[in-house]
């Protein structure tokens, strides 16, 4: 009954979108909530890419403010682990992680900084024996997979000194416009491949911890955009905020007193079911961003029915 | 004497199949087992009396989608199964595809079959299982009475991943690739509603190579004695739901799916008189053992004792054609499948078993009661499936499989 009113609005937005295409022959997949299929028209100009330019500063702002207290858990991972405390350097792992994930839309600017701090050990050869495999990662099969302190203790290390570097870059660093538009549904993209499927976090399965973040990340880019977003097209965002919200509020109904996320691997399988549904909606509804605020030059026009010629 | 051994059973082979071609001309219930190849063009109506894809010919390939509804209202749920029968009505039609252009936002079709979406011979069958009934959209009430959980049975080896499901699509069609576009097209039309739970795809071997039924994975014809679809009479006795469901159920039929791995590295290492006395055929042409023709009735009156065809024997336990036993036949629909290597390094293939009846219990339970500790059962395992009532069609291009439920 909780979710009942997101829902409800999901659901009208598609019932308009089936009212609007009725006269149509062609086929109008239901899962497009929109009227019409052009995105942005009329005389709106396009946005250019120094459009982008502050929501991008701002973007990266809200990254130092998450790397700030980032650190600070890193810190106290350094001390639990130097003393011992797996349940203390567990905690402050969650913490950290969950800071990491939250500016989700960043890492392609990172190079190999972000390999050191959030690399996984799939496309290593050697898996998580090789010698590349460090940060977070690693750290986490320390403490979940072989419950060791003593194992962790040199990637902690590490992982302090990569994020006091990335700290100092950041303010430097290059966000591509087009990458950051597209960051609006990709990092719910990459928490759909890389979370749910539980290849990032094998051993702590802290999913949901991850997916909250990337939520909260794709609500930061989306908010940046907003006002870019509004003025070009008015029926997408109705439809992207009841779905983010669903997915919010299903996230809520399973975190523990307190705040803090079960396993995803120990969730229920009805409960996961209807996580994973509303994360792959919410990346369904954001898909329509990116080409509302594109900034590169438009593309000529190609006639949307295959058959047809193009006009 | 190995060559010598050889020789008769090529003989045999040989024999038996001469003795299938000549009875094929005007034969029409052999022909109702046997796969269909179809063309691109063929199209295979969504709406009428009832569902296709239950008594329409089985062509070469299937994939069975079993969804659980994530909808958080029972309004969302009819919308969302709403939007499946209109996407599946498209398909099953035939449309030009939308493409996409510069400044449409997502893709809107795959593209994966190319700007014409052909039918293909695509039929979309839309099932519901028995816990889409319980307490989150109080769609108790309209249960049909037969509808229930699938039973565990002793001998199987259920693998809760791929069972159940409150809403299961069936959608077979000539190719494979009608069959992905069609899933990505349902699944996408959906997504907000309907969790997917489990899928497998199944295919059957082509007409080409011989008459009759198709074989299955243990290298026997699999089908053969199924009902009559043309009989209408027989469809309404043994498929059809009647007077015993709710009006909007009438004229559904109940589903089994039932995913069974066949051991198909032990069965191979099984000499072919041990598999055809647990089988009670004749490998290659079919024919029930002693008689000639893969129509031919097996006659268990004149072997009682099990001389010719063992007691034990599947097809004689499945179907002991005798006049209590007649009313417990069911139309069987399977495909057979293969994936991956379990963890024995042993491949992973056997059937999906469809049967389609008009009461659960009086029939394919019924004929399951008799099949236990069969000699088969070392060779297959049930480790899926489920049971689903099919509802009837979408009446006309405003219906929706489902829509009674909601009146």
């Amino acid at each position: 009954m909780r979710r009942a009113v997101a829902a409800l609005l999901l659901c009208l937005a598609w019932l308009l979108a089936g009212c609007g295409s009725s006269e149509q022959t062609v086929h109008n997949p239901p899962a497009a909530p929109l009227e019409s299929r052009v995105l942005a028209s009329g005389n709106i100009p396009r946005v250019r890419a120094a459009d982008l330019a502050r929501p991008i500063a701002a973007y990266r702002r809200y990254v130092l403010a998450e790397l700030g207290p980032m650190q600070g858990d890193v810190g106290r991972l350094q001390s639990a682990v130097a003393a011992g405390d797996l349940a203390a350097a567990r905690r402050a792992w969650l913490a950290a992680d969950g800071r990491y994930e939250a500016i989700g839309a960043a890492y392609g600017a990172f190079g190999d900084l972000d390999a050191s701090i959030n690399g996984e050990p799939g496309g290593l050869a050697g898996g998580v024996r090789s010698a590349q495999f460090t940060g977070l990662h690693r750290i986490e099969l320390a403490l979940w997979g072989r419950g060791s302190t003593a194992d962790a203790s040199p990637f902690a290390a590490r992982l302090a000194s990569d994020l006091r570097r990335l700290r100092r870059a950041v303010p430097g660093i290059e966000i591509e416009p087009l990458e950051y538009v597209l960051r609006c549904h990709e990092v719910l993209e990459g928490s759909l491949d890389l979370q749910l499927s539980g290849r990032a976090s094998p051993w702590s399965g802290d999913a949901l911890v991850a997916l909250r973040s990337n939520l909260r990340g794709t609500e930061v880019v989306l908010g940046s955009l907003r006002p870019l977003i509004a003025r070009r097209n008015r029926q997408i965002l109705p439809a992207i905020d009841a779905s983010l919200l669903a997915l919010r509020r299903e996230l809520r109904s399973v975190a523990l007193p307190g705040g803090s996320m079960p396993r995803w691997d120990k969730l229920p399988a009805a409960e996961r079911t209807l996580i994973a549904g509303r994360a792959a909606a919410a990346a369904e509804s954001l898909a329509y961003v990116p080409e509302v605020v594109d900034p590169r030059p438009p593309l000529p026009q190609k006639s949307a029915l295959g058959t047809e010629e193009a006009g | 004497m190995s060559l010598r051994r050889r020789e008769l059973l090529v003989g045999g082979a040989a024999l038996g199949a001469g003795a299938a071609i000549r009875q094929l001309p005007g034969v029409s219930r052999a022909d109702a087992a046997a796969p269909v190849e179809g063309d691109l063009s063929e199209s295979i109506p969504f709406e009428g009396v009832h569902q296709a894809g239950v008594l329409t010919p089985r062509p070469r390939h299937a994939i069975f989608a079993s969804f659980d509804s994530i909808a958080a209202s029972r309004l969302e749920l009819a919308e969302g199964l709403r939007a499946l029968s209109e996407s599946a009505r498209e398909l099953t039609a035939g449309y030009d595809a939308l493409l996409g252009s510069p400044g449409e936002g997502p893709t809107p079709d795959s593209g994966v079959v190319g700007p014409r979406v052909m039918p293909d011979g695509l039929t979309v069958t839309i099932g519901f299982g028995a816990s889409l009934f319980d307490r989150r959209y109080g769609l108790g009430p309209r249960k049909p009475r037969g509808l229930k959980p699938m039973t565990t049975f002793p001998d199987d080896s259920l693998v809760a991943a791929e069972c159940h499901g409150d809403v299961q699509v069936q959608l077979c069609a000539n190719t494979e690739e009608t069959l992905l576009n069609a899933l990505r097209a349902v699944s996408r039309a959906t997504r907000g509603v309907l969790g997917p739970r489990w899928k497998i795809e199944g295919y059957l071997p082509s007409p080409a190579r011989e008459t009759g039924a198709g074989r299955n994975l243990l290298g026997f014809k699999d089908g053969t004695a199924n009902p009559d679809v043309a009989n209408q009479k027989t469809m309404d006795a043994l498929v059809w739901a009647g007077q015993e469901t709710p009006a909007w159920a009438r004229g559904g039929t109940y589903q089994v799916t039932r995913i069974i791995r066949n051991r198909v590295e032990f069965w191979d290492r099984v000499s072919r008189s041990e598999q055809e006395l647990m089988i009670g055929r004749d490998k290659a042409a079919g024919a029930p053992l002693g008689k000639s023709r893969e129509l031919d009735d097996p006659d268990y009156d004149s072997d009682p004792k099990g001389e010719r065809i063992p007691t034990d024997a599947h097809i004689r336990l499945a179907r002991p054609r005798t006049a209590e036993t007649e009313g417990s036949r069911i139309l069987r629909r399977g495909y057979n499948y293969s994936r991956g290597i379990d963890e024995a390094d042993q491949l992973d293939m056997g059937l999906v078993f469809v049967a389609f009846q008009r009461d659960l219990e009086r029939q394919f339970e019924a004929v399951q009661r008799r099949l236990a500790g069969e000699p088969l059962v070392d060779y297959i395992v049930p480790t899926g499936g489920g049971y689903f009532f099919v509802p009837p069609a979408a009446r006309d291009s405003q219906d929706w499989v489902g829509s009674g439920l909601f009146a």
